[in-house]
């Protein structure tokens, strides 16, 4: 035999909620997720503000990029404020570093990408994910109007596992209990519902081999029509007509045997 | 008295070099290697800020270039031979500083006479106060000619603006030189602006003595000024001001009269309490880069507007702030470059 | 409880599926968030902080050029732009040694004052947090030359963090909410394969019984519990057959071998009179009823729709994103231009695939028609360049047309058997349904995955789609001859008013659902700065109003028989909506049009289709309704393709509102056109030469 209907429409219900729950979970959490980012580059946005700012000012009074020396204690001190830091790197228009708070990469190159979204940004932040973590950064325009630079500021990505931490199993196990307790549920719920269409099948065919079996009284002519009229209506006219057919069964070989 | 801006630039020219020096190698590298475009700088008085700005832009940018300049030394009858020699050199490009070397070298109208003037050669000009007043360009967005240029000029509104940011007036005090046209003009202007923004100019003609203006005469004019209530002295881009702006700025400290300044001297190397400017050093910078785009970028000159840098100076003077007792706001503060000698930073 | 009806068995278990999904969903996302705001919090210190650095060393600056702390000038001012730009932080402060509020913006001085008063600010700088009432106060100390004058004091808004973790419960409402309809089309799926077509199939066999016809038995799937009911009304079948058979071969036997005539004449006589009181299948077995029902395609096409529908809240986004090869082309041109070549191409194809239907099947034609269309949807997540971009969506477009074509031939020969009404409907429902859902969560999805990996989504939920096409049962069936489509259109438009609900009604709302719906509002909703979730959300409102509006007003509209007065009311109410958004930006405005779209197409759609009987009798008559619907179809394409390019148009010269409002005149100005000359739909000659035909 098949599976049975509540099987299988249990089955159906547990593959929805176990659907609905990975996607609304996916979804609930990469949007937490963004949230947190969003905060994240905003506060380090912050900070890259205060350097392009500070070294703005001193492009405006007609100093090289590369000769802002006061930049490197800026953003020495940006650091040491706060730790989750990972670096804050000034680059010129050619993409190589002048200031770092790594001092020992002084004099290297920032990847090209940053180059291109520093000369594209206009006047607003950009931000850009790699391997490494995670990168907000802002053009540096001199009075001229021209980007001369950019300051990017390197800091590792949030994630909400991570901070979540211990709580994450707790989490997970609350919910598992919680998914475990409505499957029953619904699995019950199935169960009950197709027992009762199971039972009525059952006492259906029970009604039709009786019917076979004994005969019944037709149907009354004005009962409205549904499944069940038809069905007894169906009963009655089978056990009629293998009546019927059977009689004339009989009628046949009464007539050979007599002649 | 060496001013500290003097003594900036003196360092920054030092660095500049080594940093050129770097740039070109840098550009070696990279193989572009041209012969070096060939500009032929005209000054009126000699070698400043402007100049400067605009011989570091291409150092910086590590563009090569070979400078041909000339100083008329405010002798106009000079010009004449530099159109010659410029025109015999077949130099790339032709930069002329102030008024009197760009009218006299590129003419004005639309078509000057291609004997009498450089027409053929592109050319960029600086510090000229109005260049579209005296025909030069006729318009700010494009010259119609093979020039370009800069204004240097902050607008006078704007000046007003910054005064007002500073603190709010009703009185706006003022010392001029009765013999000069153009101080009547921008008194007109400044009337003009007042009815809009709400406060009356009070200003007073320094003393005709000999047929000059007497500096001895304005100590008394500023303490007028006090007399009449205002509320602020103004220092308009004025030669004889500029020159007697000792003078003029210890009388206005004396009265307890907060004073600002259209021009850049007033306060770095004077006791003007603030100002607000175009470096000319930047101004050059912006100049460079205009001819940068004509010999780099193949732009034409007509297609470059004329314009001035984008960024304001603001300078205040924190001594004399702090002898006033008129503080500037933060938003100000954040956005000016603090002239103070005495902070040990 | 009916047992071959879907209905009632499906809405136990609809609500089953909404008591299984909601609470545990609600349950875990309440103790989750929970953890979660406290997880997040420390993040927002951070920034409090680095906004805090920043400002101090203003102030130091300041206070280090010699000008006393409280003597600073227009600091309000100066933390006015730090408070605007960030959201999260109320109020900025500045206090002296002894906790005297100085500066203060974004708060009330009195509740701030007493706490600064009696707190110790000697403590290290790490520890200067406080809860304020609904305030977090961070203070950051002022020192110049190492002598601490004073704190800058940050307040953060308490429930900020919860705010925004609570705004995410938007976005799972619809991801709830999309899962809840695709679990009623699955289970509503299960139970018509299992439950209710058996015993639909059953039931059609017993009936033909009960008049004693035995040709027939009922189909069985699979042998659950209804399988085994239904193998055993198929087992009293099979008996009465055999019974038969047996009887019949007797019969034959005497008619051909006995010797005594009048026992092969009454012999004869009892098997005539069986003949006559039942039928039983000619020369074998009875065969299995297969009988169609239009449920049986619906969650393939609720999937396809659905598949189709994802990337609209972002498709025009997505394609200004790509490079432009034609220079020639706005930008706004080149996001309308895919859009209107996939309305034409579905519009070009219909026809076509309508045609091809009536000869192959649905099934076929319907895997037939996923290949371009999957295709397009996979190609369309690699596309380069706008010109591309349009190619895939041209396939897409035929891709749809065909497959949608399809479903619609299934399902109007099921109505044979159903009833008309119930399978357009369910049609209709189906479609719409889908792009509830799929608007509504493609918007959501697009802001995780990016544009490209939808139209892989998209690509395999046709897929998906296909694979139930396949197992669909198809009786053969005669080919519906296909009529020459020119001919006809051209004999339809000379009628007037025909050309008059298709001028002023049908071509215009279709104008505007395309032109603004899918075009005009994504683009200036992105414009404004709202998410794709939202744009989502608002297109999807379009939708479910239509959804829910439309089978009332189809029924109202047949009671009432008040058809045209209903269009023009829609048009009316639709061009009215179109405008609101010229009143202001937003998103209140905005959905308020949507609304009215909804609305109008709620109001206007079913009585457009019910009045082409009344206002075309001729042309019903000789080229049959459903070709003339067809038509229909075909001509207010035109509008479906123009409202983009139009609205592009537009769009320059007026803004996105401006071209909105420009779209509602049009349609208003429409509506008004059809109204008048709807009032001379009773009378004229053309209903007097009718009446005469």
């Amino acid at each position: 035999m098949a599976w049975p209907l509540a099987r299988k429409v249990s089955a159906a219900l547990l593959g929805i909620l176990a659907g609905t729950v990975a996607t609304t979970g996916f979804f609930t959490y990469s949007k937490l997720q963004s949230v947190l980012s969003a905060l994240a580059e905003s506060r380090y946005g912050v900070v890259v503000y205060a350097v392009k700012h500070n070294a703005e000012d001193q492009l405006a009074l007609g100093f090289p990029l590369r000769q802002l020396r006061p930049v490197q204690d800026v953003i020495d001190r940006m650091k040491v404020n706060d730790s989750r830091i990972r670096g804050i790197e000034v680059f010129d228009a050619s993409g190589a570093i002048l200031f770092d708070t790594d001092r020992g990469a002084i004099g290297a190159s920032v990847p090209p990408a940053w180059v291109r979204a520093a000369a594209a940004a206009g006047n607003h932040p950009f931000a850009i994910t790699d391997e490494e973590g995670r990168i907000v950064g802002l053009p540096l325009v001199d009075s001229l109007g021209t980007v001369d630079g950019g300051v990017v500021l390197r800091y590792p990505g949030v994630h909400l596992d991570d901070l979540l931490g211990a709580s994450l199993g707790g989490l997970a196990r609350q919910a598992g209990l919680v998914l475990a307790v409505f499957a029953a549920l619904g699995v019950a719920g199935s169960y009950r519902l197709f027992g009762g269409v199971r039972q009525r099948l059952e006492t259906m065919d029970s009604v039709l081999g009786t019917v076979l079996a004994e005969g019944a009284d037709p149907l009354p002519e004005d009962e409205p029509a549904s499944f069940e009229t038809d069905f007894a209506g169906f009963a009655v006219k089978a056990h009629e007509t293998i009546h019927d057919l059977e009689d004339a069964m009989q009628d046949v070989e009464r007539l050979d045997r007599l002649a | 008295m060496m001013a500290r801006i003097l003594r900036r630039l003196i360092l920054a020219l030092a660095l500049l070099a080594v940093a050129a020096g770097g740039a070109r190698a840098d550009e070696g590298k990279a193989g572009a290697p041209h012969r070096p475009f060939r500009i032929y700088m005209a000054l009126w008085r000699g070698w400043e800020g402007a100049a400067q700005g605009f011989k570091d832009y291409f150092a910086n940018q590590g563009i090569p270039v070979e400078l041909i300049v000339r100083d008329a030394a405010q002798d106009p009858s000079r010009l004449p031979e530099f159109v010659a020699e410029a025109k015999s050199l077949h130099v790339d490009l032709v930069f002329t500083w102030g008024t009197s070397v760009s009218l006299g070298m590129l003419g004005s109208g639309p078509h000057p006479d291609p004997a009498k003037y450089i027409t053929d050669i592109p050319a960029v000009f600086a510090i000229v106060s109005q260049p579209v007043e005296t025909g030069l360009v006729p318009n700010y967005r494009s010259s119609g000619r093979n020039i370009t240029g800069t204004t240097y000029l902050v607008p006078v509104e704007t000046q007003l603006n910054l005064i007002e940011s500073y603190r709010p007036f009703k009185i706006l005090g003022m010392v001029y030189n009765p013999l000069e046209r153009n101080s009547l003009v921008a008194i007109d202007e400044i009337r003009r602006l007042g009815k809009a923004m709400d406060f009356t100019l009070l200003a007073l003609p320094a003393d005709v003595v000999d047929g000059k203006p007497s500096p001895a005469s304005i100590p008394a004019k500023v303490a007028a000024l006090k007399a009449g209530h205002a509320d602020f002295l103004y220092i308009p881009p004025d030669t004889f001001l500029n020159v007697n702006r000792d003078i003029l700025t210890a009388a206005a400290l004396e009265q307890k009269l907060p004073s600002f300044a259209a021009a850049e001297n007033p306060v770095v190397d004077s006791k003007a309490m603030f100002g607000g400017v175009y470096r000319y050093y930047t101004v050059g910078q912006l100049t460079a880069l205009k001819a940068a785009q004509i010999l780099m970028g193949g732009k034409k000159p007509a297609n470059i507007p004329i314009d001035p840098p984008k960024r304001l100076s603001i300078l205040i003077n924190m001594p004399v702030v702090r002898s006033l007792g008129v503080y500037p706001p933060m938003k100000l503060l954040g956005l000016a470059e603090v002239v103070d000698p005495t902070a040990a930073k | 409880m009916k047992l071959d009806g879907a209905i009632p068995l499906f809405l136990r278990l609809v609500v089953l599926a909404v008591l299984v999904l909601v609470p545990p969903i609600g349950l875990i996302a309440w103790s989750a968030f929970d953890q979660v705001e406290q997880a997040i919090a420390p993040e927002l210190d951070g920034k409090a902080l680095a906004v805090g650095h920043g400002l101090t060393e203003q102030v130091e600056r300041a206070v280090g050029l010699g000008i006393p702390l409280d003597k600073l000038v227009g600091v309000e001012e100066f933390f006015a732009p730090t408070l605007d730009a960030n959201p999260e932080l109320r109020y900025l402060a500045v206090t002296d040694a002894n906790g005297k509020v100085l500066f203060l913006r974004g708060a009330e001085r009195e509740a701030l004052q007493p706490h600064y008063r009696t707190t110790d600010y000697d403590l290290p700088a790490d520890q200067l947090r406080a809860v304020i009432g609904d305030y977090v106060d961070l203070a950051l100390p002022v020192e110049v030359k190492g002598i601490r004058l004073g704190m800058v004091h940050v307040g953060m808004d308490a429930n900020f963090v919860h705010r925004r973790v609570m705004a995410t419960l938007v976005d799972m409402g619809v991801v709830l909410a999309v899962a809840l309809l695709l679990a009623s089309e699955i289970l509503l799926f299960v139970v018509a394969v299992n439950v209710s077509g058996p015993l639909r199939r059953a039931r059609a066999m017993m009936a033909r019984a009960r008049r004693g016809d035995f040709t027939r038995l009922a189909g069985v799937g699979p042998l659950d519990e209804v399988g085994l009911f239904v193998r055993g009304l198929n087992a009293v079948v099979l008996r009465t057959d055999d019974l038969y058979r047996r009887l019949a071969a007797y019969i034959d036997e005497i008619k051909s071998a006995h010797f005594d005539a009048g026992a092969i004449e009454r012999a004869g006589m009892i098997e005539g009179r069986i003949n006559f009181q039942y039928r039983f299948a000619v020369g074998g077995e009875p065969k299995a009823v297969q009988e169609r029902q239009a449920v049986d395609i619906r969650l393939a096409l609720f999937l396809f729709t659905f598949a189709e529908e994802l990337s609209r809240p972002f498709l025009p986004l997505y394609v200004h994103a790509l490079p432009s090869p034609f220079p020639w082309l706005t930008p706004d041109m080149a996001m309308a231009v895919p859009i209107a070549v996939f309305m034409a191409c579905v519009a070009l194809g219909s026809p076509w695939a309508g045609a091809i239907t009536g000869r192959l099947g649905s099934r076929p034609v319907f895997l037939l028609g996923l290949i371009p269309a999957v295709l397009g949807f996979v190609a369309a997540g690699f596309a380069h360049t706008v010109a591309d971009m349009t190619l895939w969506r041209a396939f897409t477009g035929f891709g749809y047309a065909v497959v949608t074509m399809a479903c619609q031939g299934y399902m109007s020969r099921a109505a044979r058997d159903q009833g008309r009404a119930q399978s357009l409907g369910m049609f209709v429902g189906a479609v719409l349904t889908a792009s509830v859902c799929g608007m509504a969560l493609g918007g959501v999805l697009v802001e995780r995955i990016g544009f490209r990996d939808v139209f892989f989504v998209s690509a395999a939920l046709a897929t998906l789609s296909g694979l139930l096409a396949w197992r669909l049962h198809e009786p053969r069936e005669p080919a519906a001859p296909a009529r020459p489509i020119m001919r006809d259109l051209l004999a339809l438009m000379r009628n007037w008013r025909f050309a008059v609900l298709i001028l002023f009604a049908a071509i215009p709302s279709k104008l505007a659902l395309t032109g603004v719906v899918y075009f005009l509002v994504p683009v200036y909703l992105a414009k404004l700065g709202y998410g794709f979730g939202d744009i989502g959300r608002v297109l999807a409102l379009y939708a479910v109003t239509v959804v829910v509006l439309s089978p009332l007003v189809a029924r109202l509209a047949d009671q009432t028989g008040w058809r045209a007065g209903l269009v023009a009311l829609g048009g009316v109410i639709g061009g009215l909506g179109l405008l609101i958004p010229a009143l202001g930006p937003g998103l209140p405005p905005m959905m308020l049009a949507v609304f009215c779209l909804g609305l109008a197409q709620g109001l206007s759609a079913s009585p457009q289709l019910a009045a082409v009987p009344d206002i075309c009798w001729i042309e019903c008559r000789n080229f049959g309704q459903t070709s003339v619907l067809a038509q229909m179809r075909l001509l207010e394409r035109i509008g479906s393709t123009a409202g983009p390019l139009l609205g592009a148009a537009l769009v320059p010269a007026m803004g996105y509102a401006g071209a909105i409002a420009a779209l509602g005149v049009g349609v208003l100005a429409s509506a008004l056109v059809f109204a008048v000359a709807s009032f001379a739909y009773g009378s004229g000659p053309h209903i007097q030469s009718e009446e005469r035909a």
